[in-house]
């Protein structure tokens, strides 16, 4: 499968991933990327997300506001897309709530290391 | 013994698990590096070009990407990702000693005539001689691509590495119930 990177983050870091040449605009105007800003709404938000989980076309998803989509985050259990949480300046990487290493944080509980 | 065998093998799952999740802090970190360098060239060039000349407003109304991603399977094992040129010729990244599987969706598009069009550079959007803190934005967000599938990678290795870890959990506790 050939896919893209969808970036959903923030002007700078989605001008700059842009800049890598990742961008996608087809002639129905279908972007392959959102800009979030001041204004736009979670539900905006969400639904961009569940659109780009269920593209065909996609095998990674760059995202840094993944607390809005924590739930569809952790609902999500393919390995295609993959989500990968990347950082912003506003909103810096939080290892304590990362999908990956809360699953392994729980992975060793003290009981079944017995 | 089984039991024994299936303990060491359960260790040493549980050392590649952690060894994964080392590298996949060091990604994360090398990762974030290069996307503060490239916040930090595109601060220069706006202040170089003007406040309003680097932004979506200058984004081009019709985008075509130059990477794209591509997803490989092995036969045994989680998947793999790596960015390559979208326009790279798929029979040359295929070679006889790379067990790995494609997943293809629907029938190969057929190659149009106009594909030998050169895709456009984006940095043409904010202008003709850009400074050159533009191109080293562009280069560390290029560089970030790569490290993302690298961290893509990794990160089905760890899912695959828990399940795996899990399972030989349960085996486990099915031979030997344990002081319990």
């Amino acid at each position: 499968m050939a896919g893209r990177g969808k970036p959903v983050t923030d002007e700078d870091t989605l001008t700059g991933f842009l800049l890598g040449s990742i961008g996608e605009l087809n002639k129905n105007r279908h972007p392959n990327f959102l800009v979030v800003e001041k204004d736009t709404t979670i539900n905006e938000i969400e639904d961009t997300f569940r659109m780009f989980l269920n593209r065909d076309d996609i095998g990674i998803i760059l995202i840094y506001i993944a607390e809005t989509v924590r739930l569809a985050l952790d609902a999500h259990g393919r390995s295609i897309p993959a989500v990968l949480e990347i950082p912003s300046n506003k909103h810096p990487h939080d290892a304590a709530k990362d999908s990956i290493l809360r699953r392994a944080k729980g992975q060793f509980a003290a009981e079944d290391l017995r | 013994m089984e039991v024994q065998a299936l303990r060491e093998e359960l260790d040493s799952k549980c050392l590649q698990l952690l060894s994964d999740l080392e590298e996949l802090e060091a990604k994360r970190a090398a990762l974030n590096a290069r996307v503060e360098e490239g916040w930090l060239s595109l601060a220069k060039a706006r202040y170089a070009m003007g406040a309003k000349s680097v932004g979506p407003l200058q984004y081009a109304s019709r985008m075509e990407p130059q990477v794209c991603v591509r997803a490989s399977e092995a036969q045994d094992g989680p998947q793999t990702f790596r960015v390559i040129k979208a326009n790279a010729q798929i029979p040359e990244e295929v070679g006889p000693s790379e067990a790995s599987l494609r997943r293809r969706k629907g029938p190969t598009k057929t190659k149009e005539s106009g594909s030998s069009v050169v895709p456009q550079d984006p940095l043409n959007w904010f202008g003709i001689l850009v400074p050159h803190s533009l191109r080293q934005a562009q280069a560390s967000f290029r560089d970030g691509l790569q490290l993302a599938a690298d961290i893509a990678s990794l990160q089905t290795r760890i899912n695959w590495g828990l399940s795996q870890l899990r399972g030989l959990q349960r085996k486990l506790k099915e031979l030997d119930p344990g002081p319990a």
